[in-house]
Order: structure tokens, then C-alpha cells, then sequence
């Protein structure tokens, strides 16, 4: 691919063994994302969005492992990585931050300290050097007084301010690509709509990439340039996001679409898709989301591959929605 | 305030109690002895008197910083367990060193590799250290590193020396290889308790969302154990161990007996023996007001250990 690709995931499958056989929570899944592009991944819990953002950082804790695929990074395959080869580029190339703020911070450490160790690791810098840099970051996450809250301990913030700090934290070093995992969902919806500004202006500013992961399409639709749809650990469509949201091809996409609150009328019933995720250690053969789907049909029963049908999108189904558009 | 209380209920338990065991004089006076002596030795030790009225001498004294004279050295009590006091002091804070420097990488090692083959020997250590009993391990131990071996000392305390204003057989040669084996058999089964411990710390906090945030910080595994982990798995342990602390001193007496220590635990289990009530009174009552004090020291502790419990001054 071109040089503009930051990250490109090929194949990628990582597993989890259990007595009853691996789970198999992202399974062959190819990515790519842009410099300074933004990129949805959507799904509903258990979709293996998480587990993907996982794989990317490295972060997939045993007995997990990546057994398949590759994560082209700047170039490099990072399955190949040591430890130290990882280290070296988490917190400094690629940043994660998490859903939860208020368990993402060591309960017993200043707040100063967590972040000025996040800089120490990757640069020989001096603490007073680190901490003018720390303060920047902080008055440009929004904190105010932030020569006090240096100071302070995790529980005198509250959760927004909270991740806040881990949204400061992680544009330290200025990566290259932020993956964030559902970062406003644990938090008030006012909370969330200042993050979720702040995080795009923030990383427009400085040209990072972000991969955005959540099981709210709306708060996607908000942010992301690009959509991927995933689906029992594999993508099913992705595309532009205007136009993925107008004209869905995958019938989960549409699916979810539908369910979306603000798409019902007043005094309507919330429409949701039947059935649930299928057990991931034992997936049909075909299509995983034929059962649901009311458009099935016999020709479901073979795994269909993802199909590009433009430059810029993508569907993984035998029987595509909006086909003319 | 409470503390008072629970003192004073102490003292009225022990008191009563002991006054069931049996009759001291038997044992202070010859069995040969005239009756007339024997009531003049009851009348001298004030034992002739109602109970109540012995409580109240007792309690009118203690208040007075007074706990009674014992019947066998016919010294005031406290100041046989004052000289008694550093012996078991250094006993206990040795085995605590001891317990610490052995048990606390071992469990945290077990901690975060749960699953390997090192973990589960430690673990398998750790419940022999629980449920091998102290005196027999002692005495396996004098056996082998005594009378087999030669290497250390049976029994006693060895030569002390001052240091900065201590005096301690920590100090000289010969007193740490008195020490050697009454600590490390009295730390033992602290040793296996710290071990589960941090295992069981370690295993929680690791798996914590800030441990993979420090993680995705690009942070060495060793910055990660020493700046995230321990202080967070520290706050249980000094917790327990504040409060073990207490039991290492109260209930030495095990050890302090089969190495022939010279501390406090000998000197109680002597004077149950003898029943030399008011050391054995004293001795009660001191543990007690050492369980309160550590209690004491363990909530302050645990305040400059956890911000959590600091008092709150500023808001939220």
C-alpha cells in the first residue's frame, strides 16, 4: 500500500484456547487506516472490537495470542515484535485509551507522576522538563489549574476529567495513531459530546490517526471519516461513513441503523435485531449473522468473502441491500 | 475511649479467671511448711481477702502505673517485662524483616506468572510453612543446624551491642547467629501468610485496567511492578502484618521457649507455671494495649499508604 497508510492489518486472528475448543475473537480481519484519518469500528458487545484494538497494541494478555495475520505499522510487521520491540512504540507511536477512566488510573499515584512517566519511558528528559509538557497537555485537554491537579490523586477527579487525563496522557509522546476503546461510554452524555469534540479537534491538530471503537453508532457517526462493521470477530462492511449510514449493504449494518434511538419516532418502540451474537468457540459455517438476518437464504450456508464494491467500500454478504446505489 | 473500656473488661476477665486456676501459695511456700506460715505468706501477698477486694488494690494500683509485685522475684511486674521487653522486640521485628524480604517477592513472582511451575512450588512451600507446626520445626531445626551441623547456636541470646542508641543482638556476629534460628522459625508461617498475600495481590491488581493503561504507556515491566503494583498490593499487607505484628510479640512464646530466649513469652510461660499472678496479669494487659497501639499505627499507616482514606480537604 502507500506511503499514507499508518496502519494496515492483514488476516489478523487472535484466539483464545479453552477446554471447549479456541475462541476465536477476531477472525481474519483486514484494516487499514490513513495518517490523520479517523476510523469507526462498530459492533455489539463480543463483536471482538475490543480484542482488535487489543491485538494492535499488543496488549492481548495470555493465554490470548495473535496466531495468524499481520499489523503493518510504519512499515513494520509488529507480530514479529519482542517486548522491547513493542515497548519502544506503545505510548510513543500508538496510544490506547481506555473505556473506563475511572479504573485506567493507578488509584495510588498522582496524577503528574502517571503522566510524566508516560514521557519518561520514551524520552531521556529531565522531570522538570516533562512536567512543563505534562502541563501543556493538560491545559490543552481542557483541565483547569493544572499545577493542582498534578498534585491531585485519581478519585478527586471525576470520570470525565478522568479521561481526560488518559486522553492527555496518551497524546503525550504525539503518536502517530490513537486506538480508543469506547472512551465516552462510561460517561454523562454533555461529558461526552465535549470529549468527543475535543478528541477530534486534539488529534486534527496534530495529524494523528485515531481508531475509534464503540457500540454507538451515533457517537461514530459523529467523529469517524470511515466505518468498519464487525461482526462475530470479523468485519461484514465497511465504508464512507455518510455513506455507509444513508445506504447500508450488510443487513446487521442496517440492523443497527435501525435500532439507533434517534432514527425511531416519538411513541414508537425501539426496534432491535432478533437473536443474539452466536457463541464465538462454536460459529455456523456460513455467514454468523444468517440466523438473524431476515434476508437468509440457503446460499448464506457459505462464508461469503468481503467484496469490494467501490474504492471505499466493502461488504461481506451474498446478497448486498441498496445494491443500485 | 473505647480503648479504656476494652482494657478495663480485659483486666476484670483476666482477673477473675486466674483467680480459678489455683492457689498461688502452694506454690510459693515449702510444702513443709506450718499452717502458720503459710497464712502469714497468704496475709503478706494480700491473698487472704475477698476478690473484690484484691481486684480493687489491683485496679486503684494499676491506675497508679502500679501492676503488682511479682510473688516469685518479688519485683514489680512491669519491670521484669521491660527487661525482658527488647529480647522479644528484636525476636519479632527480625522474623517480620524476615517474612517480608522472603515472602513478598516470592508471592509477587507467583503473582504474575500464576501459572508456572515456580509459581505452584511457591504456592506448595507456602501451605507447608502454614501447616507445619512451629515447635516441631524448631526442633528439627536446632537437630539439624545445631547438633548435625554445628553451625548456630542451640539456645539463648548472644552477645548485644549498642547502635545508635539500641541495644540489640542485631549488632554483633554472635548475636545474629543466636538470632538466626528463632527468627526465621518464628517468621515462617508469616513467610507462607505474606506469600499468599501478595500472590493474591498481585493477581488482582495486574489485572487492572491501569496496569494495561500503564502497559499501553510503552512502560517496562519492572517500572510497571514497582511504580504500579506494589503500592497498590502494599496497602493489604501492612495492613495484615501491622496487626500480626501484635501476635508476633504476644505469641512468641512458643518459640521464645524452645531456643530459650530470654523474652517476654518465656517469662509469662514461667509465671503461668509458678502462678505469678501479676505477670501474668501485666503480661495480658500489655498485649492488649499493644493490639489497641498497633491498631492505632495501622489506620495512620494506612492513610499515608492509600489517598483514598486521607481526610478530605478538597472537593471532588
Amino acid at each position: 500500500m502507500t506511503g499514507n497508510k499508518i496502519l494496515s492489518i492483514q488476516g489478523l486472528r487472535t484466539e483464545f484456547p479453552t477446554p471447549h475448543g479456541p475462541i476465536v475473537a477476531v477472525n481474519g480481519v483486514d484494516l487499514e487506516v490513513a495518517r490523520g484519518e479517523v476510523l469507526g469500528i462498530v459492533g455489539e458487545s463480543g463483536s471482538g472490537k475490543t480484542v482488535l484494538g487489543l491485538s494492535a497494541m499488543g496488549l492481548i494478555d495470555l493465554p490470548g495470542k495473535v496466531t495468524a495475520g499481520r499489523i503493518l505499522f510504519g512499515g513494520q510487521d509488529l507480530t514479529r515484535h519482542t517486548e522491547a520491540q513493542w515497548q519502544a512504540i506503545r505510548g510513543k507511536r500508538m496510544a490506547m485509551v481506555f473505556q473506563d477512566p475511572t479504573t485506567s488510573l493507578n488509584p495510588v499515584q498522582r496524577i503528574g507522576a502517571q503522566m510524566i512517566e508516560a514521557l519518561q519511558a520514551h524520552r531521556d528528559i529531565s522531570k522538570d522538563a516533562a512536567k512543563r509538557i505534562v502541563l501543556e497537555a493538560m491545559v490543552r485537554v481542557g483541565i483547569n489549574s493544572p499545577e493542582e491537579r498534578l498534585l491531585s490523586y485519581p478519585h478527586q477527579f471525576s470520570g470525565g476529567m478522568r479521561q481526560r487525563v488518559v486522553i492527555a496522557t496518551a497524546l503525550l509522546n504525539e503518536p502517530d495513531l490513537i486506538i480508543a476503546d469506547e472512551p465516552t461510554t462510561a460517561l454523562d452524555v454533555t461529558v461526552q459530546a465535549q470529549i468527543l469534540r475535543d478528541v477530534r479537534r486534539l488529534c486534527q491538530d496534530a495529524g494523528t490517526a485515531l481508531i475509534w471503537v464503540s457500540h454507538d453508532l451515533g457517537v461514530v457517526a459523529q467523529i469517524a471519516h470511515r466505518v468498519a462493521v464487525m461482526y462475530a470477530g470479523r468485519i461484514v462492511e465497511q465504508g464512507i461513513t455518510n455513506r455507509l449510514l444513508k445506504t447500508p449493504s450488510h443487513p446487521y449494518t442496517a440492523g443497527l441503523i435501525a435500532s439507533m434511538p434517534t432514527n425511531a419516532k416519538r411513541g414508537e418502540r425501539l426496534r432491535s435485531i432478533p437473536g443474539g451474537l452466536p457463541q464465538l468457540s462454536n460459529l455456523p459455517v456460513g455467514c454468523a449473522f444468517a440466523p438473524r438476518c431476515a434476508q437468509a437464504s440457503a446460499a448464506c450456508d457459505v462464508l461469503p468473502e468481503l467484496v469490494s464494491t467501490s474504492a471505499e467500500h466493502a461488504v461481506r454478504c451474498v446478497s448486498p441491500l441498496n445494491e443500485a446505489a | 475511649m473505647q480503648s479504656v473500656v476494652v482494657l478495663f473488661v480485659m483486666s476484670l476477665i483476666v482477673f477473675s479467671m486466674i483467680n480459678l486456676v489455683g492457689d498461688p501459695v502452694d506454690m510459693l511456700v515449702n510444702p513443709e511448711s506450718l499452717p502458720d506460715e503459710i497464712e502469714r505468706v497468704r496475709r503478706d501477698f494480700g491473698l487472704d481477702q475477698p476478690v473484690y477486694i484484691q481486684y480493687w488494690k489491683f485496679l486503684t494500683g494499676a491506675l497508679s502505673g502500679d501492676l503488682g509485685n511479682s510473688f516469685v522475684f518479688g519485683r514489680p511486674a512491669l519491670t521484669l517485662m521491660a527487661e525482658r521487653f527488647p529480647a522479644t522486640l528484636e525476636l519479632a521485628v527480625s522474623a517480620l524483616i524476615i517474612a517480608v524480604m522472603i515472602g513478598l517477592p516470592l508471592g509477587v513472582y507467583a503473582g504474575l506468572r500464576p501459572d508456572g511451575l515456580g509459581a505452584r512450588f511457591i504456592m506448595g512451600l507456602s501451605v507447608l510453612g502454614i501447616s507445619i507446626p512451629t515447635f516441631w520445626l524448631g526442633l528439627m531445626m536446632i537437630i539439624l543446624f545445631s547438633v548435625i551441623l554445628g553451625w548456630l547456636p542451640v539456645s539463648g541470646r548472644g552477645e548485644t551491642a549498642v547502635f545508635l542508641g539500641i541495644e540489640s543482638s542485631m549488632f554483633t556476629l554472635d548475636g545474629l547467629k543466636h538470632l538466626a534460628m528463632p527468627a526465621t522459625n518464628l517468621a515462617l508461617f508469616k513467610i507462607a501468610m505474606v506469600m499468599r498475600l501478595a500472590r493474591a495481590g498481585t493477581t488482582e491488581v495486574m489485572a487492572q485496567d491501569f496496569i494495561r493503561f500503564a502497559r499501553a504507556k510503552g512502560l517496562s515491566s519492572r517500572r510497571i511492578v514497582r511504580a504500579h503494583l506494589m503500592p497498590n498490593i502494599l496497602i493489604p499487607i501492612v495492613t495484615v502484618l501491622g496487626i500480626e505484628f501484635g501476635t508476633l510479640i504476644a505469641f512468641a512464646t512458643v518459640t521464645e521457649s524452645i531456643f530459650a530466649w530470654p523474652g517476654l513469652g518465656k517469662l509469662v510461660i514461667d509465671a503461668i507455671v509458678n502462678l505469678d499472678r501479676p505477670i501474668v496479669v501485666a503480661y495480658l494487659l500489655f498485649v492488649v494495649a499493644l493490639f489497641l497501639v498497633l491498631n492505632l499505627v495501622v489506620d495512620i499507616i494506612y492513610a499515608v499508604l492509600d489517598p483514598r482514606v486521607r481526610l478530605q480537604g478538597d472537593e471532588g
